[in-house]
């Protein structure tokens, strides 16, 4: 589905930040990555989903050719995007934000209805100004913001920040059941082991830059020892 | 008493019209912050428009729809150009459009020389109401005001195109992300406020004499009904257009214009000091 090969990114021109990674995720797979901060993975995402100045390399998605793209043509071949620190707009209402979701498509395929059953407080709160929200429901938004427009990947930077558990753990089941109804991949960046086990299939680690090591999320499981050796400082 | 009927239908004049050659700022300058020099000769294109209409034996109206639409092409042609390359570095704009504003000022003087331009006046009886007599043009012009305004409003905060519009300024990468063509959007928003600005130019022509300087005087109380009322909000500039265009019109009665334009622009000066946001102004 998505295919990463050779890829260099940087924000300065000749300073990179991403060095000839490669990545691969096929369709329906849910994979994380992990690494320390700084190692570049708000970078990777960005990548993708267009926001980079300086690139080089390949990147396509379901075999199209998407490194260099606007990152409007990119949302609407069904790349979805969560930033780090969600970027809702705080402004406007939850409806609204919505909505901003889907009048972009071309395709103007959206579900209000389903976004708002997977995230019934968004229904609660339709009318209220996204900014006045609780950082969790802020989240919520953002997530259901991207999945309205229908999306085949998702990208999500850093979902868990500054959420308390058990709004994680909802936000990991819902993104569970979505996944498997909608047949959406995910792409995760993450740092918090709850949401990673509870969500993905795979975890790749990143280091300076380039993909370091992946295994399948079982073994997460078995050897901590593992998560410790590419996290800790 | 009919006295103090004339002075409040001048102030309610004034301040509509200050509303009216305000609310192409507050688009292009207020929502997206760019400080175009050549706003007042995009205003000075729309009354050389009804220059160019009556010429041919055009009427009124149709000056205001070519007036509106011209300088609109005019604003996309500069926003390709111009604009659209420099958005977020200020003195780059500034130098920039004050470039554009000079050309389009000296195409101006080559085509129609530097003389002012007759243009004739429609709705020319005296309109008679509570004994009062009042030129209708001005009446006309405070309903067109309004009428503008409200449609400017109600394409900005009751349509999906206006909700574009201000999701692409709030937030220009993320709505990108969610597949909003940016710089489309861009380019439309700087059209529709060049045209407002061309339209203005159009209404207030038969009011003053068209030559090459008329859109100076009103682009400094227009700027600072902006800036003082808050750049962020349509609603801001009407208030500033409130307080600037009713007092400099209240005070320019009991004394005179000079010192009423001294009074106005320094409390402006005051205002924008306490509030550097504006009266209804949000952190922008
Ligand atoms: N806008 C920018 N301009 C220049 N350099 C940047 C910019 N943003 C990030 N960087 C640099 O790129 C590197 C990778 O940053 P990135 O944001 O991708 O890290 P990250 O892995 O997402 O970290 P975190 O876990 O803290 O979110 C860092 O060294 C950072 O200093
Ligand atoms: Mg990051």
């Amino acid at each position: 589905m998505l295919n990463i090969d050779c890829l260099h990114s940087a924000y300065i021109r000749g300073a990179n930040i991403l060095k000839n990674l490669s990545f691969h995720i096929k369709p329906g797979e849910l994979v994380a990555v992990m690494g320390r901060n700084g190692m570049g993975k708000t970078t990777l995402v960005k990548t993708i989903i267009g926001l980079m100045p300086y690139l080089s390399g390949d990147i396509r998605f379901l075999e199209e050719k998407i490194l260099g793209r606007k990152s409007y043509e990119i949302s609407n071949l069904g790349v979805a995007y969560v930033p780090q620190g969600r970027e809702i707009f705080k402004d406007f209402t939850v409806e609204q934000n919505l909505l901003l979701g889907v009048l972009g498509k071309k395709k103007k395929v959206s579900d209000f209805d389903l976004a708002y059953q997977h995230f019934p407080i968004l229904a609660e709160r339709r009318k209220q100004l996204a900014g006045t929200m609780s950082g969790g429901q802020q989240q919520q938004l953002a997530i259901a913001r991207a999945i309205i427009g229908k999306p085949k990947l998702l990208l999500l930077d850093e979902p868990s920040e500054g959420i308390q558990p058990n709004i994680v753990h909802e936000i990991a089941a819902t993104l569970k059941q979505i996944s498997a109804t909608e047949s959406l991949t995910i792409l995760l960046i993450e740092q918090n082991l709850e949401l990673v086990t509870r969500l993905v299939d795979r975890v790749d680690f990143i280091e300076n830059g380039q993909i370091v090591h992946s295994v399948d999320v079982k073994i997460i499981h078995e050897d901590p020892e593992l998560v410790a050796r590419f996290m800790s400082v | 008493m009919e006295i103090i009927l004339t002075i409040g239908l001048d102030a309610l004049c004034y301040i509509l019209t200050l509303l009216l050659v305000s609310i192409g700022l507050v688009i292009i300058f207020g929502l997206m912050n760019v400080v175009n020099m050549a706003h007042g000769e995009f205003f000075l294109l729309g009354a050389y428009s009804v220059v160019l209409v009556q010429k041919f034996g055009g009427p009124f109206w149709l000056a205001m729809i070519v007036g509106f639409v011209a300088v609109a092409i005019v604003g996309l042609i500069v926003e390709v150009l111009v604009v659209s390359r420099i958005y977020h570095r200020a003195l780059d704009t500034i130098l920039a459009t004050w470039g554009v504003s000079l050309v389009i000022k000296q195409a101006i003087i080559i085509f129609f020389g530097p003389a002012s331009q007759q243009v004739v006046t429609p709705f020319q009886a005296p309109a008679h109401f509570f004994g009062l007599v009042y030129p209708s043009y001005r009446l006309f012009i405070m309903l067109i005001s309004v009428m503008i305004s409200l449609c400017t409003f109600i394409i900005l905060y009751r349509t999906n195109l206006g909700l574009m519009v201000r999701g692409v300024i709030a937030n220009r990468h993320m709505s990108g992300c969610l597949g909003l063509n940016t710089q489309r959007i861009d380019r439309l928003t700087f059209a529709l406020g060049s045209g407002l600005a061309g339209l203005a130019g159009v209404i207030m022509a038969p009011l003053m004499s068209v030559d090459p300087q008329m859109g100076l005087g009103f682009f400094l109380p227009g700027f600072l009904s902006v800036l003082v009322g808050g750049a962020g909000s349509p609603l801001g500039a009407l208030w500033g257009a409130g307080l600037v265009g009713g007092g400099t019109s209240i005070i320019a009665a009991i004394k005179t214009p000079v010192v009423s334009q001294i009074i106005v622009f320094s409390m402006a000066m005051v205002v924008i000091r306490i509030f550097p946001n504006g009266i209804l102004g949000r952190n922008r």
